[in-house]
């Protein structure tokens, strides 16, 4: 070898290999003269040499073509000579170590997490392993539903599983791009199976058609056992991330339970420290998993944290997965008014198609048609009348109601006064309740000295004559602009030439006196008198209004008249309505952060904005910022806003889970709050299904060939087998060749002459 | 003699003129549209009439007296219940008169046209299809079925009355889910007018007093519907009234 290397020239230090090769890729013409045409020219020569005599001229010549033809194919052939350097390849092997929490997970009796199985096991095969990485390439990869190349475990490589998600088929994903064409002949997979993703007792298809398509199989070790694993876990709820107020939330819990024998537990929902409901499961030893119902109807707008827990039992394996807390945004899907109308008017008529027409409103209207003392002329069946449902209205629907609205309508004789008690009742713990004007409205509608009149903004003085039929403009009171209801247009200059605009009201309503905590604004001027047209107020965690008029269709009808359009009637009624029903973007305190779920270690940015009672900015307001976790409640701040009415606080939360920030603040005797939740995750989700998943792991190793087996102290690695096919890689490479050369020619010309000097010794010209 | 007689009853029993309108506000009043030519106030007396027996059987609050308005007039919006009566062929409206009653119906109004010529195909009828098709180019009039509000509004009806019985149903136009103009060519003004004595101005044609109970219900149902819209149909109502309604043969 090292000798025909020096004769071409060339250094044998570079080449340990020499091969030979062909450089035509058209051996069809190689093959013809082969096969016919040398031996027919050859048979011709013989023939035609039938004048020589002597055989060995005759052999002489016919070798001496055969010769010829012999270089001739060689020439078409351009054989060459690559000299070459090539190395053998390592095939490789995988091994994969899960380094998920739930690796922490006590196995019973030894008490021993299965972290600590998978070292030990690491640590005995530990020759087994440095055997293996003289034959195969041997690369270690912690795994979670990510890949991270580590060391190995029995030499030092550092394992403390921590990660929040198994994920299998991510993994095999990711592996496959990784040793895509590297020879990748095995994997050895050491975990407890705790798929997150998967059903029990199931494998994907996705991770199915994964493995299939590895060159090698997946050794699956299983690190620790069920045996003797006693937990009760709330392992997944599967809810909608918001809920409709006043409408059912439906819940599906599944509950997983090992070696609980068999009793009846408690699963109970919590909202804060307020238990909604209760449901007994019955745990059976035979059976694992439970799939539970729940349905509760959440009361109050805004994002909320609610709890699930199940007791804590002696000897449990996992403390931290007895409760799981989960987030649902409650939001208004309709708005539910009743409208009661004391007798049909432009103004109802009109106020009744802003409502019908609404997107979000739900409509139920009563106009009393007739009064007793009204002689209709026929029988009742010959009536649309309908006797007024009172009982069902103010007593069992009254809290399915976001708002009410008495237009023009005295209560007597169609309301017992007791029912005046229930709206009371409804609006103090955050309904919505306003009075329209007219001759059957405040002392006309008989509502002095009611529970109606307390949830007022105003008090009913005794007036003589308490309506009266007088033309008037409206008045805003001074600075009005940021009040919502009174935001006609956005810009604020457009927005006063409208309310300048506006056609004059007829017909008032007297002896309204607002009350200290009232907010007027709008009123009807009359030299040094001012009577209350538009006054709202607070009551308890509801809202409550007056409009002193009948006459507030002049804005849409005789306003198209005057040129103008009805859409700032529609818009002030839509205004209204958010105000009444306490919209988000109509409160006094707002509070805010600037995203909803946070890492652990991330900072939380808190916004709060706070407004007087006519929506101009609260200057120099003192909020007060109380945090709520897990583990109770905690002053968190104390803020003073600046000139916008505006103040932010920044903290990073100590622990993971749910967070509730209420901020507070004092103006006079009223109390203002408002509050904020968000979540900060390091994910438990390992602990909701500890068990370890054997099925899975004997499912993978069955599917790709390769062998399963539960680690102990006698867990031998050697019985894992790979392939390992020689894989050779070349790492230079040069072709000599040998047709193109001289001697060849000269041969073929010294064969040619020969011929020529046999032939005329022969007697041949 | 006999003039300052009527002239005392008339003051008695009517109020004249637009201006009156505006005391008591809240209350319900109905303007007459004043057009050219025919005869805009066959009975004069009708409207009052008709606002006296809703006052009398309803919770409505009204206004009696007759007024007449005309479309150009800037008042116009003060009212969205105007009522147009006629027995003979009346000048077409002008274009801006047009476009005026267009805007009003659209944006609220409502208008109740009465033929009081008790006659099929009479002037005032053929002036009013006329007047209707440049009102509403898009929009022809149809009849108004029986399961509309304006027949359950206050009474369950179920048959259209007026003094005569001209045709069987009523007439009408709807925008956006709304009817804004009803044309009735039974005479209602005529079974609904009194004398200055306060009896029946008129007599029925072809029927008693039940078909002038019924023409007055009518015109209770279609005041009432022009207050209250479709709010008979609200889903709370719909039981017991079609109950009655598969109870009773209502007349």
């Amino acid at each position: 070898m090292k000798v025909l290397i020096e004769f071409f020239g060339l250094d044998p230090g570079q080449f340990n290999e020499v091969g030979l090769s062909l450089a035509t890729k058209d051996l069809s013409y190689a093959w013809i003269l082969t096969l016919f045409v040398v031996p027919l020219a050859l048979w011709f020569f013989w023939v035609s040499f039938k004048r020589i005599h002597s055989p060995f001229h005759k052999i002489l010549l016919i070798s001496l073509r055969a010769l010829t033809f012999f270089l001739l194919i060689f020439i078409l052939l351009q054989p060459e000579l690559e000299f070459k350097k090539s190395h053998i390849l390592k095939n490789r092997i995988v091994v994969l170590v899960d380094d998920t929490k739930s690796m922490s997970i006590k196995t019973f009796p030894s008490e021993q997490s299965r972290a600590d199985f998978v070292r030990q096991a690491f640590e005995t095969n530990q020759g087994v392993l440095e055997s293996l990485a003289n034959i195969f390439q041997l690369d270690y990869y912690l795994i979670s539903d990510q890949i991270e190349p580590t060391f190995s475990l029995s030499s030092g490589g550092h394992y403390s599983p921590k990660k929040t998600n198994t994920d299998f088929e991510a993994v095999f994903s990711k592996l496959k791009t990784r040793y895509d064409g590297k020879s990748l002949q095995g994997i050895m997979l050491f975990s407890d199976g705790g798929d997150l993703a998967m059903l029990p007792g199931t494998i994907s298809s996705g991770l199915l058609t994964l493995l299939t398509s590895l060159e090698g199989p997946v050794h699956s070790f299983q690190a620790g056992t069920n045996h003797m694993f006693k937990d009760l876990a709330i392992e997944e709820i599967d809810s909608a991330d918001f809920g409709f107020i006043h409408q059912p939330v439906r819940l599906t819990v599944a509950i997983g339970a090992s070696n609980m024998g068999n009793r009846n537990i408690p699963l109970v929902l919590k909202d804060g420290d307020t238990i909604l409901l209760s449901r007994v499961v019955e745990i059976r030893e035979e059976r694992n998993r439970y799939s539970v119902q729940l349905e509760f109807t959440p009361n109050v707008l805004g994002k909320h944290v609610y709890s699930l827990t199940v007791p804590l039992f002696a000897g449990e394996s996992v403390a931290i997965n007895n409760r799981k807390d989960f987030q649902v945004k409650v939001i208004r899907d309709r708005i539910r008014v009743l409208h009661l109308n004391g007798r049909p008017s432009w103004d109802s008529r009109f106020l009744r198609e802003v409502l019908a027409n609404h997107p979000k409103v739900d409509l139920l209207s009563f106009f009393i048609l007739r009064t007793l003392d009204d002689d209709v002329g026929s029988p009742t069946s010959e009536l649309s009348l309908i006797p007024f449902p009172t009982n069902l209205l103010f007593n069992d629907y009254l809290n399915s109601f976001d708002l009410i609205v008495f237009q023009n309508f005295s209560y007597k004789p169609f309301i017992d006064k007791g029912y005046l008690t229930n709206i009371k009742n409804f609006v103090e713990r955050g309904g919505a309740f306003v009075m329209i004007g007219g001759e059957l409205s405040f002392q006309g509608g008989g509502y002095a000295q009611t529970d109606i009149e307390e949830i007022l903004p105003v008090h009913l003085e005794d007036k003589p004559q308490p309506f009266v039929d007088e033309s008037f403009d409206i008045q805003l009171e001074r600075n009005p602009s940021r009040h919502p209801i009174l935001q006609l247009e956005k810009e604020s200059g457009a927005n006063s030439r409208v309310w300048e605009k506006l056609p004059e009201l007829n017909g008032i309503n007297l002896g309204l006196k607002p009350r200290k905590n009232a907010n007027i604004l709008a009123s009807f001027v009359k030299g040094r008198d001012k009577y209350p047209v538009l006054v709202t107020g607070r009551v308890g965690k509801g809202r409550s209004l007056v409009v002193a008029t009948d006459s507030l269709w002049n804005w849409n009808f005789r306003q198209v008249g005057e040129g103008g359009s009805g859409r700032h009637y529609h818009r002030f009624w839509n205004n209204l309505i958010s105000w009444l029903i306490d919209e988000p973007e109509t409160r006094l305190l707002k509070i805010e952060t600037h995203k909803e779920r946070y890492e652990e270690g991330e900072e939380v940015l808190l916004r709060v904005s706070v407004f007087q009672l006519n929506y101009n900015p609260y200057v120099g307001a003192k909020v007060r910022l109380t945090i709520k976790t897990r583990s109770g409640d905690m002053k968190l701040a104390t803020l003073k806003t600046n000139e916008n009415g505006e103040a932010s606080h920044r903290f990073i939360p100590t622990e993971e889970g749910f967070y509730t920030i209420k901020a507070e603040m004092k103006t006079g005797k009223r109390k203002l709050e408002g509050k904020t939740e968000f979540s900060v995750f390091s994910e438990t989700a390992e602990f909701q299904k500890p068990r370890v998943n054997e099925t899975l792991l004997r499912r993978i190793a069955e599917v790709s060939g390769g062998n399963y087996e539960v680690l102990t102290k006698k867990t031998d690695f050697s019985k894992a087998n790979f392939k390992n096919p020689k894989i050779e890689i070349k790492t230079s490479s040069k072709y000599v060749s040998l047709w193109d050369n001289w001697w060849v020619y000269a041969l073929i010309l010294s064969f040619l002459s020969l011929d020529w000097f046999a032939r005329r010794k022969s007697g041949l010209s | 003699m006999t003039n300052l007689f009527k002239l005392i009853i008339s003051l008695l029993f009517f109020k004249v003129g637009i201006a009156t309108a505006y005391a008591d506000y809240s209350n319900l009043f109905i303007p007459q549209i004043k057009y050219e030519g025919g005869n805009s106030i066959p009975h004069p007396t009708a409207i009052d009439s008709l606002l006296g027996q809703i006052e009398r059987r309803t919770s409505i609050e009204t206004n009696r007296g007759l007024a007449q308005i005309a479309l150009s007039h800037p008042n116009l919006y003060q009212y969205p219940f105007i009522y147009m009566a006629g027995s003979k062929e009346f000048e077409v409206f002008s274009a801006n008169e047009l476009q005026r009653l267009r805007n009003y119906l659209s944006y609220g109004g409502f208008l109740l046209i009465d033929d009081n010529s008790s006659n099929t195909n009479s002037k005032f009828d053929i002036s009013v299809r006329k007047m209707i098709e440049g009102l509403f180019p898009q929009v022809p009039l149809k009849k108004i079925s029986r399961d509309h509000s304006i027949f359950r509004s206050f009474y369950l009806i179920n048959r259209v009355s007026g003094r005569k019985q001209v045709n069987s149903y009523l007439e009408g136009i709807n925008i956006k889910g709304r009817t804004v103009l009803i044309y009735s060519a039974n005479d209602l003004g005529g079974a609904w007018a009194r004398d200055k004595l306060g009896q029946w101005a008129h007599d029925i044609i072809g029927g008693g007093s039940r078909q002038r109970q019924l023409a007055i219900r009518l015109g209770v149902n279609i005041t009432m519907y022009a207050l209250t819209l479709d709010y008979k149909k609200d889903m709370v109502h719909l039981p017991i009234i079609l109950e009655r309604l598969k109870r009773h043969q209502l007349p």
